[in-house]
């Protein structure tokens, strides 16, 4: 099995460098640093000069571009120019664990929800909570996260007016150390609520899919012709055949999570990787546009990993040679 | 003759869809007695697997279950959940048709069958082991205490379907149920697994019914035959009278396509023409008169099933029963004279 | 659905019907999405025809109401220079579905085309493909979408063009899939057989068989399609003002939020609406066209 492993990580390490090297190019051909400094007055030739050493210039971009893949395994991603000239790597890294703070209870809910509401309609499918599930999970799918989040902001705004208190906070991030335990929790709760409901409308519908699937099948049906209880069918024949094709949606909602989510991120003025990746890419900040494009893919390639580990685990069909 | 095992009676089944209502099973009676082999034989779309659920009430809950079916003496529609799963897999087992699909991939197959034993006997985890290695050795599975631990998967077919028979027969059922079991298998493996069903038959005493489209296979094994066509009942009689005695076109045709008939009588592979009715528009009289070569104006009504000889219980459902040996004899005439 | 549920069912093989009439009757029986049908047509006409009948244009100022709330003389208030926010909305839906129908088109027409071409030659093409799917696996197709959204996504058609290039690969399977399966059954030996060219053997004998499930995504990409647009445009990557998205209606209104909530919201319910139509069109499509779908 660590063999597979490996071999997997190995396989994908083309296809990282093939990303990586796409997005690169796409942005160092957007924008040229040197037009800042072409409206300045005062900047003389040495200015210039330090922007062509600093971004390497002179050279074409796959030269400048293997310098910046052989710094970025040895774990420096630069500078981030329009951060001050942070390290880059270390400002993904703590925005990414602002991220976290939201992702991780938010998956939690997630999973929690979805494999709940998805088993339970589809065993009680046509059921009136049936067609109500899958009602929501229509809306779910078809309400854009930004349009959720501005609705979540508009009845807080509402409350404020109307009673003069709200229970939860609209925007920006606090913490337990600076503000206690109770803002902390108001201002995660309806950045958290929104993640919840983008992605539990299509996880819920996909565990119904499977259970439905399952308890259709032969299987099912040869232990209820063994007496066996409901509960006992559904439990331990049903879910665990039910959530192996599970596994692989958890892991790439997961990894998405983890990377950033944008919208809603950007909505609540949450520091996370979403508003970061924006404000890299609209101003055009190599180093700090690859940083966050290097640990969101490997966040998914990790998770992908994980999740075929997992099968082999759930599923003994599956062997890894 | 003491009360039957199984008494089923004037059993409909009926499945509503967009495109109308689905009569798979239409007035059906029967019984099955202690100890015996009863086949149930059509082709697809017969209504015989229906009927099979009907009894173990393993149809979905939007078909329509009418009628009565009693075992040992309990109705088994009025029994509610509760009540149905203490007969299930205990005096009342069942065999399906595809054993790639009918156990539990991701369970091993000594807990499968452990769960049986276990659902209905209060049992420990070990003693439970211990009766799940002697069944499985009693269908013939090699080294049944080390496969105790194997998956499904790691099994053949006819060792799967093994399995499910030992699983089937885990409380010592006094009617077992097996729907197709050997259809999903290979020719050589079919024989060997209709063997274990008869083993497992002496050891245990169990009432067999098989269900099946495979006349030859029930030849040797099956104490009386029931021949079902369009939900209906078409013959009933004991294997030899129907085997030799048949009084309805249906059965002929049946034995005609079989490759290697009963006796020496074979002829020509003669496959029945055209297919089952849609079972939402059955046609009018005779459900199989557009596919009898024997139909006449007489078969636009629909025959009532009666006795051929009460002594036996053979039974025909054909307005041309009693011609029927006469037909026959006049066709078959030219084609020996031909050959 | 049981195998007894099955074997009841096979009698009914021989309906009569054609496979074209029982799918549109199947699909006149779905009432959602015969509602949905309608509610996308009515809210297509408005898109077309109210812009016309409303005494504003869409860029005229009205100094006397600035940046007003829900009113009789403008139904969906106006914006802080006075513009009315109907006409704005109904001109914003007519670009946004526009743009949507676009996207779902050229996804359509690329993910088939590749998926055919690489489902019926293998080898080198099909092993291109694979690595394109797989590379959307390892750097999220988002990030991509994002990049090239800032750069090159600023008309209504580059926005359609980046979006489609980016959401092929869904359709391109599923094309794949069935030209994979069908390359080597007997209908088509028999056409190669016959002399038929692999053109007309790829798109007259195999593409109708996957013709179900092409119309299914391609509708449910406009819903996704209006979403991803909006969003961009929402974050101000997409199309840029003064073209009126829908998305770019709601980013220009986020800033009012407290004081005039419905200039975002009113934008924010006809993505909804037009989305939800999509998706229960979609849905209907797939029972209507795939009838084995349809219990599971």
């Amino acid at each position: 099995m660590l063999a597979y492993a490996v071999r997997r990580v190995l396989a994908t390490v083309p296809l990282l460098v093939l990303g990586t090297f796409i997005v690169y190019v796409l942005v160092a051909v957007s924008g040229d640093p040197l037009a800042k400094l072409a409206t300045c007055n005062t900047c003389d030739q040495s200015a210039f000069d330090r922007i062509i050493d600093l971004y390497d210039l002179d050279k074409p971009i796959p030269e400048r571009y293997a310098n910046w893949i052989v710094n970025a395994v040895q774990g420096d991603f630069g500078p981030a120019v329009s951060y001050g000239s942070l390290d880059a790597g270390a400002l993904v890294l703590e925005r990414a664990a602002n991220s976290a703070r939201i992702a991780i209870p938010a998956f939690l809910i997630i999973m929690a929800i979805a494999v709940a509401l998805g088993v339970y309609s589809a065993v009680n499918q046509y059921s009136r909570l049936d067609y109500a599930v899958t009602g929501l999970s229509f809306l779910g799918i078809s309400l854009p996260t930004f349009v959720f989040a501005l609705l979540l902001q508009t009845i807080m705004i509402w409350m404020l007016d109307g009673f003069g208190w709200r229970p939860f906070y609209v925007t920006g991030m606090r913490t337990i150390e600076l503000d206690g335990f109770l803002d902390m929790i108001r201002s995660h709760v309806l950045p958290v609520i929104t993640l919840v409901l983008v992605l539990t409308a299509s996880e819920s519908r996909f565990q119904r899919a499977a259970m439905l699937e399952v308890i259709n099948s032969d299987y099912i049906r040869t232990a209820r012709a063994k007496g066996v209880p409901h509960r006992r069918v559904i439990l331990r024949h049903g879910l665990r055949n039910a959530l192996i094709p599970m596994v692989t949606i958890w892991a790439l909602d997961f990894a998405a999570l983890l990377g950033g989510s944008v919208v809603t991120e950007t909505i609540f003025a949450w520091p996370g990787l979403g508003p970061l990746f924006i404000s890299a890419v609209t101003q055009l900040d190599l180093n700090l546009t690859m940083a966050i494009v290097m640990l969101t893919s490997l966040l998914v390639i990790t998770f992908n990993l994980i999740a075929d580990l997992a099968y082999g685990w759930l599923d003994p069909r599956i062997r890894y040679e | 003759m003491t009360a039957p095992l199984l008494e089923v009676e004037d059993l409909r089944v009926t499945f509503g869809t967009d495109d109308g209502d689905v009569r798979a099973v239409q007035g059906l009676s029967f019984t099955v007695s202690e100890g015996e082999t009863l086949a149930v034989v059509g082709e697809s779309g017969s209504g015989k697997t229906v009927a099979a659920l009907a009894i173990m009430r393993l149809l979905p809950r939007y078909a329509r279950i009418e009628g009565s079916i009693r075992f040992r003496g309990t109705s088994l529609l009025d029994l509610d959940d509760d009540g149905m799963r203490g007969l299930q897999g205990d005096d009342l087992a069942m065999v399906f048709q595809d054993p790639m699909t009918a156990l539990n991939p991701v369970i091993t197959v000594g807990d499968q069958i452990v769960e049986a034993i276990r659902t209905h006997r209060d049992v420990t985890e070990a003693a439970a082991r211990e009766r799940a290695a002697e069944l499985l050795d009693l269908v013939g599975i090699p080294e049944p205490r080390r496969r105790l631990d194997s998956y499904p998967h790691e099994f053949s077919g006819g060792m799967r379907q093994r399995a499910m028979i030992a699983m089937a027969i885990s409380n010592d059922p006094k009617l077992l149920i097996a729907d197709e079991p050997t259809t999903a298998l290979d020719v050589t493996v079919q024989a060997q697994v209709m063997e274990v069903i008869r083993r497992v038959q002496e050891a245990t005493g169990t009432a067999v019914m098989l269900v099946t489209h495979d006349l030859g296979l029930v030849a040797g094994t099956a104490d009386r035959i029931q021949v079902m066509y369009g939900g209906r009942l078409f013959e009933s009689g004991d294997t030899d009278t129907v085997f030799y005695g048949s009084r309805n076109p249906y059965t002929l045709g049946l034995m005609a396509s079989i490759p290697s008939a009963v006796g020496r009588t074979a002829h020509r592979l003669e496959p029945i023409p055209g297919s089952p009715p849609s079972l939402i528009n059955l046609p009018e009289g005779c459900v199989f008169g557009p596919r009898c070569a024997f139909a006449t104006d007489a078969c636009r009504t629909e025959p009532e099933l009666r006795a051929v000889d009460a002594a036996t219980g053979h039974a025909t459902r054909c307005h041309r029963a009693d011609e029927l040996p006469a037909l026959i004899a006049a066709r078959a005439a030219p084609r020996e004279a031909g050959a | 659905m049981s195998e007894a549920a099955i074997d009841a069912r096979e009698g009914i093989t021989t309906e009569s019907r054609s496979f074209g009439r029982q799918a549109r009757d199947r699909f006149r029986r779905h009432r959602l999405a015969m509602v949905a049908l309608v509610v996308l047509a009515l809210l297509t006409l408005s898109f077309i025809v109210g812009p016309w009948l409303s005494p504003y244009a869409f860029s005229d100022q009205d100094f006397t109401a600035l940046n007003q709330g829900p009113s009789l003389a403008h139904p969906f208030g106006t914006d802080p220079i006075g513009r009315d926010l109907m006409v704005r909305t109904f001109i914003g839906g007519r670009y946004s579905l526009r743009i949507a129908l676009l996207i779902a088109l050229l996804t359509t027409a690329i993910g088939t085309v590749i998926g055919a071409v690489s489902g019926y030659f293998g080898g080198v093409v099909g092993a291109v493909v694979d690595q394109l799917i797989n590379l959307f696996l390892v750097v999220p197709a988002l990030i991509i979408l994002i990049v090239l959204a800032a750069r090159y996504g600023s008309g209504p058609n580059a926005i359609a063009v980046v979006i489609a290039l980016l959401s092929w690969p869904l359709i391109a399977r599923i094309v794949r899939g069935s030209f994979l399966q069908s390359r080597e059954q007997e209908f088509v030996l028999a056409a190669r057989a016959a002399g038929a060219s692999t053109v007309r053997i790829m798109f007259r004998h195999i593409l109708p068989n996957v013709f179900g499930p092409i119309v299914v995504n391609a509708t449910l990409l406009i819903g996704i399609a209006i979403i991803l647009e909006s969003t961009l445009g929402f974050l101000g990557l997409g199309v840029r003002p003064p073209v009126p998205t829908l998305g770019n209606l709601i980013a220009e209104a986020k800033g009012a939020l407290q004081t005039k909530p419905s200039a975002a919201l009113i934008p924010g319910g006809f993505i909804v609406a037009i989305t939800l139509c999509a998706n229960f069109i979609g849905d209907g499509l797939r029972d209507a066209l795939d009838p084995t779908a349809r219990r599971s």
